[in-house]
């Protein structure tokens, strides 16, 4: 009943007049690969740009006067140095580690270079004695807060009073709590700064408890250290690692990200070439050679050219990365396979949508009431990452993952997941799936034949029903 | 009337309605094949409606209708040229890339098809367009370009939809000139229109559509025969002043003024030859001449029923200011 060279000839051209433009090239090519470039070099001057440094005195007003020497000690530069080298260590190995191993040398080399790049706080501690007034230590650093800016950075400037009661590290007879400690902060101070000097402080009373109660601090450290070792999980193949960390959360967003991405383009680019073929009135002259049907598939053929495009190429770019990363197995080629059904399905049913609604209306503003509500269904998928990822089998899940139109994003991304669901479930998906793609686009060659004709009113959801009854 | 293999376009009983609104009712039509067919009416009359159940863009309601002998245009889409009264052009396509595209979808061969796009843009003088943008072309010049389109892959049965409205008395005559050649070529032509004296200048056979029925089906010669209006137009030396004269003239009904010179009305059964030998044998004249029904007239007539009052004329305004009216119908 169709003639499948007129169709094909409708789609060559719907695929040129999108893809092969400069604005398809720059957009779809040239824009992520800046965005990257981009985010790197925010992340690279985030790193590089810290705020300056707090310098300045700490007043410690020890009441206790036991806790001002090992606090003291404890925030000498010295010290301060050697403990923020090591955070910046830990978090280092922290972050490869929680990335499951997907970064690469040069990012490693960069948080190296970062770590060395730290600026920590300095501090000078000025004693006092132990039962001064706090009033005249307030009073100098609100003057030196009103006075001159400039010395703002200066040792010598009071950024911090601390007062520690006496029975801080012991407690006075009958009495059930240790005694506090409070301090007082000049304005604008770093947040690391202020923690520093307050945990400082409070590992410097909590050292001096234990030593009061006459307990070791390295063997409270050990007992309160349970290591373990790597979690297993036991499945039908045998024992694997638990796998964890963001790669487990990277593969199936990757997934759903590139399915929604590659069907979303292809169909906006439909509903545009529709209302335009539309408005310019080109339509009539193509149905004098072409039938409805003939046009529409031509388009929605020639759209999934442009989408199967952007699949390919951004998925290469995917597989490149992980087989560059040595984490080739982190994606089975199946899953691939699956990227690629999934995607033929999901833009059948939105490209139909599309096609629909492009025939129906005028222009492109008329557009967007009828897309409302096809977008917020795009947008379930998103909202359901985080229990479908979660467990990818649970009951939510699979139920998801039967309804169409968003049962491809949910199953690709139980299908990326580290627990992917059965076979018969994946094949049961498509078949629904394929079901649903006949009627969609039944329904929009319905709308299509009727509207592409239509001018005048923009059509709502019941005329469009209307119209169904009538084609 | 048959659905013989000689007719181009045959129509039994046609009707076609949207919604409540009824675009189409009961039109019988027999085209055939080789015939130039002018479907005429004013705006909103249903002449792009039947053109496009013709086309199969539409379907009717009821009614019986074959195209070229089949049963729907669908099956001979590539044998029949078709310029819609909705025509655009890509604008972004070059002239070039759009007519071959055209050609493709029309089922031509994409060998030899520039060549003949090319033969084509030079015959109606656009030879050095084809590499620009459909949007730098004038109104006039995308008017041929969407003309060579519907004929560009040799159809038989060739549909023109207001195929003058737009255009230049000089492009006008260009187009009737290669609608001329297609009709001599032996190819059946029908088009639509509702500036009535365009029709007359072309075609061979009328259609006339008056609020989606038809109420004329004839050939030109036939139609001039059967409303002769049985008057003269005189233009006498001396103008209107010498009405009330030429009133006494035995034979003269009554006598109008219109514009310049005057409309001679004859009595029943009194020959317009005789007439006017008596009127210059009695009177000076500038010029005279039998007056020739206008389809304009004949439209006029069957539709007021033969009154000249008011309505008459304000229907006759109302077919001028067409022109210009927003043709904007609903499709469907």
């Amino acid at each position: 009943m169709m003639n499948l060279s007129k169709v094909m000839r409708v789609a060559a051209r719907e695929f040129a007049s999108t893809a092969l433009t400069k604005g398809f090239i720059i957009g779809a090519l040239v824009l992520p690969v800046v965005m990257v470039g981009v985010i790197f070099v925010v992340v690279v001057i985030a790193s590089t740009q810290q705020p300056p440094a707090d310098t300045g005195t700490i007043y410690l007003v020890d009441r206790s006067k036991e806790v001002s020497p090992v606090a003291s000690d404890r925030l000498s530069p010295e010290q301060v140095e050697e403990r923020w080298k090591a955070r910046a260590e830990r978090i280092k190995e922290a972050a490869s580690g929680f990335m499951g191993g997907l970064m690469g040398k040069k990012a490693e080399q960069a948080m190296d270079s970062t770590a060395q790049m730290i600026k920590f706080p300095e501090f000078k501690v000025i004693v006092t004695e132990p039962d001064a007034d706090l009033d005249p230590l307030k009073a100098q650093l609100r003057d030196q807060v009103a006075g001159d800016p400039s010395n703002d950075k200066n040792l010598d400037t009071v950024i911090a009073i601390v007062e520690i009661d006496a029975n801080a590290t012991r407690k006075a007879d009958g009495e059930e709590d240790f005694g506090v400690y409070q301090a007082f902060f000049r304005p604008k101070l770093n947040d690391e700064t202020i923690g520093e000097i307050e945990s400082s402080v409070r590992w410097s009373i909590r050292e001096l408890r234990y030593e009061n109660a006459g307990i070791d601090r390295g063997t409270v450290s050990e007992l309160d250290n349970v290591n373990s070792r790597d979690s297993q999980e036991i499945t039908e193949e045998g024992e694997r690692k638990e796998s964890s960390g963001l790669s487990n959360f990277m593969i199936p967003f990757a997934s759903l990200m590139l399915l929604l991405m590659a069907s979303m383009t292809g169909g906006q680019y439909l509903l545009t070439t529709t209302v335009e073929e539309k408005s310019n009135r080109v339509v009539e002259v193509l149905l004098s050679a072409v039938s409805p049907l003939e046009l529409m598939t031509g388009k929605i053929v020639g759209q999934m050219g442009v989408g199967l495009s952007l699949l390919t190429i951004y998925n290469g770019v995917g597989i490149g990365a992980l087989v560059l990363f040595n984490r080739g197995d982190l994606v089975s080629p199946i899953t691939y396979l699956y990227i690629f059904v999934f995607f033929i399905l999901a833009y059948f049913m939105f490209a139909s949508l599309m096609a629909a609604i492009g025939s129906a209306v005028n222009d492109l503003r008329e557009a967007q009431s009828l897309m409302t509500p096809v977008m917020m269904m795009m947008i379930l998928p998103y909202i359901f990452f985080m229990p479908v990822i979660r467990s990818p089998n649970s009951m939510f899940s699979t139920i998801t993952s039967f309804i169409p139109p968003i049962s491809p994003f949910i199953m690709i991304m139980r299908v990326a997941s580290n627990d992917p669901p059965p076979v018969w479930q994946v094949l049961l998906a498509i078949g629904l799936n394929a079901i649903a793609v006949v009627l969609f686009l039944w329904f929009a060659a319905k709308v299509f034949r009727v509207g592409l004709l239509m001018f005048g009113k923009p059509p709502n959801l019941r005329t469009l029903i209307k119209w169904v009854r009538m084609a | 009337m048959t659905n013989g293999a000689d007719l181009a376009v045959s129509m039994q009983g046609v009707r076609k309605t949207f919604g409540k609104k009824v675009a189409v009712e009961g039109i019988d039509l027999a085209i055939p094949e080789g015939s130039i067919y002018g479907f005429i009416g004013p705006n909103g009359a249903g002449k792009t409606t039947t053109i496009r159940m013709i086309m199969s863009i539409l379907f009717p309601d009821h009614g019986e209708l074959s195209v070229l002998g089949k049963k729907s245009a669908v099956d001979s889409k590539d044998r029949i040229g078709y310029l819609p009264e909705e025509r655009g052009i890509y604008k972004k396509m070059k002239v070039g890339a759009f007519l071959k595209h055209m050609g493709r979808l029309k089922g031509l061969d994409s060998r030899g098809l520039g060549n003949t796009v090319m033969e084509w843009l030079d015959r109606v003088e656009l030879a050095e367009v084809h590499k620009k943008k459909c949007e730098e072309l004038s109104k006039g010049m995308q008017q041929k370009v969407q003309f060579i389109a519907s004929v560009l892959h040799d159809p038989d049965l060739i549909i023109l939809d207001e195929p003058f409205s737009g255009l230049d008395p000089v492009n006008m005559r260009l187009l009737r000139n290669l609608i001329d050649e297609q009709h001599s070529a032996g190819k059946t032509v029908i088009f639509s229109t509702h500036v009535m004296y365009q029709a007359e200048q072309i075609c061979d056979h009328i259609v006339m559509i008056h609020e989606g029925s038809k109420v004329l089906d004839d050939t030109l010669d036939d139609i001039r025969a059967r409303f002769d209006p049985r008057a003269i137009h005189a233009d006498p030396v001396g103008g209107h002043a010498m009405l009330e004269q030429i009133t006494q003239v035995p034979g003269v009904a009554h006598v109008t003024p219109v514009d310049s010179a005057l409309e001679i009305v004859l009595d029943q059964g009194v020959e317009p030859q005789d007439a006017m030998r008596t009127l210059l044998n009695t009177h000076p004249m500038n010029r005279i001449e039998i007056k020739r029904p206008t389809l304009e007239d004949v439209f006029i007539e069957i539709v007021t029923g033969g009154e000249r009052g008011a309505d008459a004329a304000q229907l006759r305004a109302d077919l001028l200011a067409g022109n210009t009216e927003d043709t904007q119908e609903v499709a469907s």
